[in-house]
């Protein structure tokens, strides 16, 4: 069947946007992918969007951009792994011939702009038993499936510690990143105690900014002439909700689903992978992730990090944008991660930053707490 | 606690800053018995699944409403996370603090503060519920080390 081709990545401008609304951001960030792509607005035949801080985003957008009779209106929201998701819908829609140019977009002030509206939160029967515990979310929900991985496979804090180093490796290698000097695992261990076993720099930052994809049908990119990075797979998968009670397992993520299944599509195996994009929203984020989509064996995790494996030059990059724990986190950092995996597939980079060779690349969003999952495997056709 | 004797309930409504819970629907049995001292969860009787929070729907057969049972109140720590930055209003002149999701012997787990020393936690610790009463409408379950 007929692969989808990312014909366009783009971020906004990243850190603090006090002048811009989350529509703003994703906004820019959609014009700037249509330019890298060589389209223009009125090619644009639809809209993908989730996190915009709106009831009906995607109308939203799609009028702020003006768009003419869009075909694809694309709003699903599971959180951060949302974007990853939305290929697979517009690569259904591409197939059966509904759209040939369609914008996957992202925008939010986490960092400036006002509070987040908890209005949904408090109508969920199951706030009334989470929010009086005090837990603090989510780090401490997050927290607390790594205390429990600890307790079962023996992870450290150290090793913990070694996925904010790597990654910080790879930010200093990124204008764009919002920390850029180095750190080591006793920086990790004596940041600030947030949520044990989490410190501080075992947290993503908060930051403005958004990031747009575009998706153009095989047939389209043909005339674009872009570079051809395919995707060759997708799957999405949730385990529970919010309340990281529910949560069946705390040391296996849906990854360990949808990892095998868009695998499988792609016709590849972990060990094709040249470059792995996976969320870091916290530092055990990646590395239950790295385990579930099988990059090692479960529980072994902590060991496969130690020694510099995801850092520049190690068996298996990633997160080589600095990840959000070094480059940015605007709340949902799921289109980041398919913006980088594009970049490595086309070779953008020079020098240690760039994946020498890279071919094959996994993207793997998570949404809500662990609760959602959502694998793109990307390819850069010959 | 042992047998079906309530748990301990503590008047904290004078010092309570934090949330409170709104009952409503199907959580408005449950709040209703946490000022009696007891801690419900759902058990369906067509096909045995346990389930808290309430549900109108059994999760395992689709079954409306099923009925309460009383937990007796005793569970073991999944996992859990001591707290130091506060997760809510109120809480800042508490930490650190423990917060674990308490995995109950008939089943269910439920995530709970737990009123003990943060530092002496560990996964499978013991624990038993004991209640405190932050509203005229409930009382919140809170674990204490058995
Ligand atoms: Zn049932």
């Amino acid at each position: 069947m007929a692969e989808p081709i990312v014909a366009g990545v783009a971020e906004s401008d990243l850190g603090e946007t006090p002048d811009r609304n989350w529509l703003d951001n994703a906004g820019i960030a959609t014009v700037r992918a249509l330019e890298d792509a060589g389209l223009a607005l009125e090619d644009v035949d639809g809209v993908a969007v989730a996190g915009g801080n709106d009831y009906m985003p995607a109308l939203v957008l799609s009028e702020y951009l003006d768009l003419e009779e869009p075909s694809v209106l694309e709003g699903t929201e599971i959180g951060g792994s949302s974007f990853e998701s939305f290929c697979g819908h517009i690569g259904d829609a591409m197939a059966r011939g509904r759209a040939d140019v369609v914008v996957i977009a992202y925008g939010s002030t986490r960092k400036t702009g006002p509070g987040r509206d908890q209005s949904l939160e408090i109508t969920h029967p199951v706030d009334g038993f989470v929010r009086p515990t005090g837990l603090f979310r989510p780090p401490g929900a997050y927290a607390m499936a790594a205390q429990r991985h600890m307790h079962e496979y023996g992870t450290t804090e150290e090793q913990l510690a070694e996925i904010a180093v790597s990654t910080r490796e790879w930010a200093s290698m990124n204008p764009k990143a919002a920390h850029q000097d180095s750190i080591s695992v006793d920086d990790v261990l004596e940041s600030r105690q947030i949520a044990e076993p989490f410190n501080l720099l075992d947290c993503c930052l908060v930051s403005d900014g958004g990031g747009a994809v575009v998706l153009a049908s095989e047939e389209k990119a043909r005339e674009l002439g872009v570079p051809e990075i395919a995707v060759s797979g997708v799957a999405s998968t949730s385990t529970h909700r919010q309340d990281i009670s529910e949560m069946p397992d705390m040391t296996t993520t849906g990854a360990a689903v949808t990892g095998p299944k868009a695998f499988e599509q792609a016709g590849i195996t972990p060990d094709d992978v040249d470059v792995a994009q996976l969320y870091d929203s916290f530092t055990y984020t990646a590395l239950v992730t790295l385990e579930d989509l099988g990059f090692c064996e479960k529980g072994e995790g902590g060991s496969f990090v130690e020694g510099g494996t995801t850092a520049p030059g190690g068996e298996l990059p990633m997160n080589t944008q600095g990840g959000g724990l070094s480059y940015c986190h605007p709340g949902h950092f799921g289109v980041f991660v398919l913006i980088e995996a594009v970049r490595q597939l086309r070779g953008d980079y020079t020098g240690d930053r760039q994946v020498d060779g890279a071919e094959v690349a996994v993207a793997h969003g998570t949404g809500g707490i662990l609760s959602s999952s959502s694998t793109v495997v990307l390819r850069r056709e010959a | 606690m042992s047998g079906s004797e309530p748990a301990p309930v503590e008047d904290r409504r004078d010092s309570w800053e934090g949330p409170v819970p709104i009952p409503s629907g199907a959580n408005e049995t449950f709040w209703e018995a946490t000022l009696e001292g007891e801690l419900l969860y759902q058990r369906c009787e067509e096909c045995g699944t346990s389930q808290l929070y309430p549900r109108a729907v059994c999760t395992g057969c689709g079954t409306t409403d099923p009925p309460f049972e009383t937990s007796e109140g005793v569970g073991t720590v999944y996992s859990y996370t001591v707290c130091h930055v506060p997760g809510e209003p109120g809480f800042s002149d508490r930490t650190p603090y423990a917060v674990a999701a308490v995995a109950l012997e008939e089943g269910p787990r439920l995530l709970a503060l737990l009123d003990c020393d943060p530092e002496a936690v560990e996964v499978g610790m013991p624990l038993e519920v004991t209640f405190w009463q932050v509203s005229e409408e409930a009382a919140i379950p809170v674990f204490v080390p058995r």
